[in-house]
């Protein structure tokens, strides 16, 4: 059954008629087109589908679409202005976090979504933060290091 | 060696697409008209197939095509042709858990799955071979009939004279190893879109590592020409080895997209990611290994038991390499190595980063500090004694080039404070210090009676370097670094080169990114195209400013004249050289890998290995011996990278692969009740997350005297091979208990524990 949807995502006003049944996930991908949030498992598992739900990090192959019926969606393409990178994703790709780049969308907005809570995560802290988002390929050693370099970059972007 | 691009820790090329979201996978791709395919697998470890009825299926609304083995090409196929064993679609029997029986296209996902619930299949159940025991019963049911017995390969190797060496050593360990089943978990599941179009042409889009092997097979399992076969591959959410060999998903959605006419996807779920796209192979591996009083290590005598699976794929090749490594390692002049693949009605195996190497040296590595415990010395100082060397040609033929053994050992002993914490001399009753060498292929193999690839460089006018190279990135970072050794004897900035790759249409054939391969290779092809359009760029630049050759200066970007202040951008020089005189300036690039004289595939053996690479990993862990949970706090990974190419890069290989390593020692397996895999979600089958990491000091050791582009080797593999057993032999340091089977799960732990103290 298909009932209406309102959905801003990454500042933009959608309206859309969505079976009740489809997922957040599949409406940002295969409605709406954008497909940098990524299905790992479709089970809430692996945190690649992460976004930002009202600001909140959510797994979005969890959530019903309709249940974000009305509320602000910031997915990975909303991140960036233009061309200049948000810091967090700045940090990612200066200390080489990324690999194969499929878990860098929703590890770069659990890591962002930690950073607005908590500007200065101790490493036990972003190790809490970023639990739900598994990575295959980097270890993980250079995502800490990349968390931590986003914090020294948002302190001197406050700063000046 | 002066070097202004390579050795630096440059972000990869293609980091901002990836942290946009802009960088598109094949799992993202979209066509018009695009179908949904879907696969019928068998719920049955081994069963016969009466009938299969699809009827139901086929009269659902939107669903375009229903297919059985009667609608498929009747091919045999294997990885290698000879030991071709395994259909498209089954005929008459299902062999595992996951076999494909039949297929639908529909108009969505939720058609097709609807449309797979309505196929009938009627089966007539037969008893199961679920593991390698139960196969080489002498009654045993037979996995393929056609076949005298579950056999499914077998190999011996001998160097020297083991049985002599045995009997005179001054000691001799003896012991079994057993390794068991791991899934890959690329976090994008293996997936293709194929479209059979009006001119018999079929285009695979898919996530390969080798999209011009994958090319044949596809053409090889449909029985067309290969000229009518296209792989196309986009960025890659990971591969370590699950996408050497294509599965039956391309040449069903093939057949689907013939029939209909239109493109068709077939996704893997990520329960069939974990059921059916292959596994590590799992080793029983009985072991000998015989030393001197000197602390010479002299034998070394290995049967190999390996479970196939339900059908042939890389494992013979698996089996071969882990002899290979196993001769090679130490230069053990005595070596005898047999191997076995074993069918059973299991899930099969494939290539899995290491590729049967991690397996090995948990034996050989753990049974090195078995026998220094017998020999009253410290593990380091038996090892120091046998560390390879450089130039050295090893009793099975292996010719080691450049060799850092020695130096990896060092540092990782110095660095995990060998000396201090060993033996408990760390204070701490349940913390201990161990490590483990290990020798890989640093450049691929020459498996296939050759080694060899291309690449193509072209300079347009506005200065852009375009470089065409098969070298397959799958998130390792192989186009960046194709990238920068272009860049650096070319003599322009990272940012001017474009990497195209990735379509058989327009890449040279090669065979893919797999034994550490692409740096060494590719690398060397690409060095060897950015030289020749160094040339040819010089010669324009000396037309241009009317001085010879010799004394133009390449160097960022910019040509310079000797002795002169005088500048100008590359850019200038090609403008110049295409739009005055029709000049273009390119370059190719054709490397291959010289066999050695007398080279055979059959007796080539370690020779078919052109570069080694060595390494040590040392650790440190602590038991809590309440829960049996073993904490690693830290690992010291030592590996040899000759050149390294790009610092953060291969920091980044060694990382992520010890992290795998981890996962294989102690965490994961996948867990089969009556041949069916019950683990088939992340929530069952635990791969390490952020919070089981310890600290990782990756150190990249740099050697002379390999065959690389600049002296580079690969890294790709080689930090997953000493994990597991340094982890093994720092907890025997910790606790006093050896374990001779993996995964070490905190209940093992906690029943040697009780034991020990009884």
């Amino acid at each position: 059954m298909k009932r209406e949807l309102h959905l801003t995502v990454n500042g933009v006003s959608y309206h859309r008629l969505i079976d009740t049944h489809r997922t957040l996930l599949e409406v940002i991908r295969d409605e709406i087109g954008l497909t940098g949030t990524k299905n790992g498992c479709g089970q809430g598992e692996c945190g690649a589908c992460t976004v930002l739900l009202d600001g909140e990090p959510v797994n979005s192959c969890m959530v019903l679409a309709h249940e974000a019926d009305g509320h602000d969606v910031v997915t990975i393409e909303g991140l960036a202005d233009g061309a200049v990178l948000h810091p967090v994703q700045r940090a990612f790709v200066e200390t080489g976090a990324i690999q194969c780049g499929f878990c860098t969308p929703g590890m770069v907005l659990s890591a962002k979504a930690l950073l607005d809570r908590n500007p200065d995560p101790t490493r036990q802290e972003i190790l809490d933060g970023l639990k739900g988002n598994l990575c295959r390929c980097t270890g993980y050693v250079k995502i800490i290091e990349a968390v931590q370099a986003a914090s020294c970059l948002l302190d001197e972007e406050e700063a000046s | 060696m002066k070097t202004c691009i390579v050795r630096r820790g440059l972000p990869r090329i293609d980091a901002v697409p990836k942290v946009t979201g802009e960088a598109r996978y094949t799992v993202d791709l979209k066509m018009p008209g695009m179908l949904i395919g879907k696969i019928l697998r068998s719920p049955h470890p081994h069963a016969r197939i009466r009938s299969i009825d699809v009827s139901a299926a086929r009269e659902l609304e939107g669903v375009l095509a229903v297919i059985t083995a009667e609608d498929v090409p009747g091919t045999l196929f294997a990885f290698m042709q000879v030991m071709a064993d395994k259909h498209i679609l089954c005929t008459d029997k299902v062999r595992y858990v996951g076999d494909e029986v039949a297929a639908v296209a529909a108009v969505d996902d939720d058609t097709a799955e609807k449309a797979i619930g309505l196929i009938e299949v009627d089966y007539e159940l037969l008893p199961p071979v679920l593991s390698v025991e139960d196969a080489l019963k002498p009654d045993a049911p037979l996995v393929h009939e056609d076949k005298d017995s579950n056999l499914g390969f077998e190999v011996e190797r001998l160097f020297g004279d083991p049985d002599k060496a045995l009997a005179e050593a001054d000691y001799v360990v003896e012991g079994t190893y057993v390794t068991h089943d791991l899934a890959h978990t690329c976090l994008e599941v293996s997936n293709c879109v194929v479209k059979w179009d009006k001119k018999d042409r079929v285009t695979v889009w898919t996530n390969t590592q080798a999209p011009h092997t994958q090319r044949q097979e596809v053409a090889r399992l449909l029985g067309i020409p290969r000229a009518n076969v296209r792989v196309i591959s986009s960025y890659m959410g990971g591969g370590f080895g699950s996408k050497l060999v294509t599965d039956m998903k391309a040449p069903i959605a093939a057949v689907l997209s013939r029939i209909t006419g239109r493109p068709v996807r077939i996704v893997n779920t990520r329960s069939e990611e974990f059921t059916t796209a292959k596994t590590r192979y799992p080793y029983t591996i009985h072991l000998k290994t015989g030393a001197n009083k000197d602390g010479r290590i002299v034998v070394r005598d290995m049967t190999v038991i390996g479970d196939n699976g339900a059908y042939h794929d890389k494992g013979p090749a698996t089996i071969n390499f882990s002899a290979m490594m196993f001769g090679t390692l130490y230069n053990v002049p005595n070596i005898r190595a047999v191997g076995k693949l074993i069918y059973t009605n299991r899930q099969m195996g494939t290539a899995f980063r290491g590729f049967g190497n991690p397996q090995m040296a948990f034996a050989t590595e753990s049974q090195l500090d078995e026998l220094a415990e017998k020999m009253g010395m410290d593990p380091l100082e038996l090892r120091l004694r046998n560390a390879n060397h450089a130039m050295e040609t090893t009793s099975c033929g292996a010719e080691v080039c450049g060799c850092a053994m020695t130096e990896c050992m060092e540092i990782a002993a110095e660095r995990i404070g060998w000396k201090q914490k060993r033996n408990g001399a760390n204070g701490t009753v349940l913390r201990g210090v161990g490590l483990a060498n290990m020798v890989h292929t640093g450049g691929g193999g020459r498996f296939y009676g050759y080694n060899s690839t291309e690449a193509f460089i072209k300079l347009s006018d506005d200065g852009t370097v375009t470089l065409i190279t098969s070298a397959l990135d799958m998130g390792q970072g192989a186009h960046t670094a194709m990238a920068q050794i272009a860049a650096e004897e070319l003599g322009v900035r990272l940012s001017d080169v474009i990497v195209l790759s990735n379509d058989t249409d327009l890449t040279p054939y090669d065979l893919g990114a797999w034994g550490s391969r692409a740096t060494f290779m590719n690398g060397n092809a690409v060095f060897e195209a950015a030289r020749e359009a160094r040339l040819a760029l010089i010669e324009a630049a000396a037309e241009m400013l009317e001085v010879p050759a010799a004394d133009i200066l390449v160097e960022e970007g910019q040509i310079s004249v000797k002795g002169s202040d005088e500048k100008h951008a590359i850019a200038e020089i090609v403008d110049h050289s295409v739009n005055e005189h029709g000049w273009t300036i390119s370059g190719t690039g054709r490397f291959v890998d010289k066999l050695p004289e007398g080279y055979t595939i059959k007796s080539a053996f370690a020779k078919n290995i052109p570069c080694f690479s060595f390494g040590t990993q040392a650790v440190e862990v602590e038991i809590d011996a309440e829960t049996g949970q073993v904490h690693v706090l830290k690992v010291i990974a030592a590996h040899e990278t000759g050149t390294t190419i790009n610092q953060v890069m291969a920091e980044g290989q060694i990382e992520g692969s010890v992290v795998q390593g981890i996962g294989f020692a102690l965490m994961e397996r996948l867990i089969s009740e009556e041949g069916r895999i019950v683990n088939d979600r992340f929530l069952d089958y635990k791969i390490p997350n952020i919070g089981d990491i310890p600290e990782i000091e990756a150190v990249c050791v740099e050697s002379e005297g390999t065959k690389g582009p600049l002296g580079a080797k690969g890294i790709g593999e080689p930090g997953l091979v000493p994990t597991a057993p340094a982890i093994a032999n720092a907890i025997y340091d910790a606790i006093g208990v050896r374990f001779h089977e993996l995964p070490i799960t905190r209940e093992e732990v906690v029943k040697a524990l009780r034991e020990k103290r009884e």
